[in-house]
């Protein structure tokens, strides 16, 4: 299992993706800083805001860039064959590959999450803002929140890949995916909060509920408040978002080496 | 392929060009619907977020730089309204977003979209623990716009609870008492005050609040005297000394800080604000 965790990550690292993360990194910075310049008032906040967002969309993609290169165009191709031609269970091939995606994306957030963290701590020579933000350990978790939130993706889209036969559908269903379950919180709360009166959209308030039940809502996985305004999250909604994130995650993970247990590569 | 076949493609491709070429003219003199650069839409509150990949925070990024950039000058009256809806959605999206609520503040009540402002800057006075502006601007916006002294006055006590420095917390509180002196419903006006003396740490401002208490308590007493003098003369009054000379009140009343009392234009007894010009 360590073999194809280790050869994921080198694969992934020759795969030019450091200078991918490099050159989004870049783009990241630039349109961050970018945002800042619009904001009168608050142009650190504003930056780190726009930065994690931007830092959240390039981790996601990366994730499903890497499920898609290390497992899904390895089956298209049928090069998974000689990795299954170890004496190993092909459930250990998923699940290296998977901690080889984590820790290309952990790697690329601790990348990403150190550039972004300049350029807002730089935004400060200009102009003090009355309301300081708060880097350091409200910041990395911030950030780590974004990891999980990515590893809950590609935990999907390995899923789809076990059984797709499409090229690319685990791509595009994992970006489903990850829209999906992000937008989930904002619906489920503006429902719960009674829609503004609008009685059509409360007729759907029991599908949002419904919905729950399968698709993770991602967005208790966004702690920004904390870093931006000093608002901690509440422990017990970070401790079970964390339980909600990890026993999805483990539990696509258990389908998909089931579904890869059984699949017949003619 | 053969030369017929060659022939047809060459064709095909002539006649597509010439329908392109055909309609690109065409299309240069038909008529454009007029878009405004400013605000004419609000899209619905799951459209931002879901183009913004689900990021609320995203989106509220999004709509306050619309916002931001947004060239006011050139707005009719009902973009303003169209302004009002896509700040609200970014203080829902994002309540402590300070640049959202400070051009709520600064724009929309002169355009009268007071409640919208009120709305953004009560979201933000709630998340923005540390903040004083939201609940001081709103008190303010309460004041002059809704001519609520008495809600004015309260939002104003809640901004100086968030100021760190206790001479500033004393100024704001002043202005908090100061703007209950206009409240037409003086028994409540002194209830306020007198609280606020109580809960005052400091003892010479304790002091102070006190002396408007009974600077309140004295305008009560020739607000009641005037009443007496309309329905016993069945005129108002023309000025307060009328109110000795009739034996309605022994004495004028001595206000503790000297500015005296005045009427407004509606013919109503204030308090007033300065020292009369002798």
């Amino acid at each position: 299992m360590w073999q194809f965790m280790l050869s994921a990550g080198r694969a992934g690292l020759r795969s030019r993706s450091i200078q991918s993360i490099l050159i989004l990194g870049a783009l990241l910075v630039g349109v961050a800083y970018l945002a800042a310049s619009f904001s009168p008032r608050q142009p650190q906040t504003v930056a780190l805001d726009v930065g994690l967002s931007g830092l959240r969309i390039t981790l996601i993609l990366f994730a499903l860039f890497w499920v898609q290169e290390l497992v899904a165009r390895e089956i298209e191709r049928r090069t998974v064959l000689f990795a299954l031609t170890y004496p190993v269970a092909r459930g250990r091939y998923i699940i290296g590959r998977y901690l080889g995606v984590l820790g290309l994306i952990a790697l690329a957030a601790v990348l990403l999450g150190m550039l972004l963290w300049a350029v807002v701590l730089s935004l400060s020579k200009g102009y003090a803002q009355a309301f300081a933000i708060a880097p350091g350990i409200p910041y990395w978790s911030t950030v780590a929140g974004v990891w999980v939130d990515a590893a809950v993706v590609a935990a999907f889209a390995l899923w789809v890949a076990t059984f797709s036969t499409v090229p690319m559908l685990p791509l595009a269903m994992g970006l489903a995916f990850a829209v999906a379950g992000k937008s989930l919180g904002v619906v489920a709360e503006y429902l719960a909060k009674g829609a503004e009166g609008d009685m059509d959209l409360m007729r759907f308030a029991p599908v949002i509920n419904a919905i729950q039940w399968v698709l993770p809502d991602l967005s208790r996985l966004d702690w920004r408040n904390w870093p931006m305004y000093g608002l901690a999250p509440d422990g017990q909604a970070v401790g079970l978002g964390l339980i909600l994130a990890a026993s999805y995650a483990a539990l696509l993970l258990t389908l998909a080496v089931m579904t890869f247990t059984r699949r017949d590569f003619e | 392929m053969t030369a017929r076949a060659q022939y047809k493609g060459w064709l095909a491709a002539l006649l597509l060009a010439l329908v392109f070429v055909g309609t690109a003219e065409r299309l240069k003199s038909a008529p454009r619907k007029t878009i405004s650069v400013e605000m004419q839409v609000a899209l619905p509150l799951f459209v931002q977020v879901f183009m913004a990949m689900g990021d609320r925070y995203l989106a509220a990024n999004l709509a306050a730089i619309r916002a931001l950039v947004v060239a006011t000058g050139r707005m009719q009256p009902d973009e303003f309204k169209i302004l009002a809806k896509v700040q609200e959605d970014v203080s829902w999206l994002n309540p402590g977003h300070e640049d959202n609520y400070y051009i709520a503040f600064a724009i929309l009540p002169q355009y009268g979209e007071v409640d919208a402002a009120q709305t953004i800057l009560a979201r933000a006075g709630r998340i923005r623990f540390f903040d004083y502006h939201p609940a001081f601007f709103y008190g303010f916006n309460q004041w002059y716009y809704k001519h609520d002294p008495v809600g004015a006055a309260a939002w104003m006590r809640e901004a100086a609870k968030k100021l760190p420095d206790p001479d500033q917390q004393l100024t704001m509180q002043n202005m908090a008492a100061r703007w209950m002196d206009k409240a037409q419903d003086t028994e409540l006006a002194i209830r306020v005050v007198t609280t606020m003396a109580k809960e005052a740490r400091r003892k010479d401002f304790r002091q102070y609040l006190e002396l408007r208490v009974a600077r309140l308590r004295q305008l009560q007493q020739l607000r009641m005297a005037a009443v007496a003098f309309r329905e016993r003369f069945g005129r108002p009054l023309s000025n307060l000394q009328e109110l000795v000379d009739s034996g309605i009140l022994p004495a004028l009343p001595q206000d503790p800080f000297g500015f005296g009392f005045g009427f407004d234009p509606q013919g109503e007894i204030v308090l007033r604000t300065s020292p009369p010009q002798s």
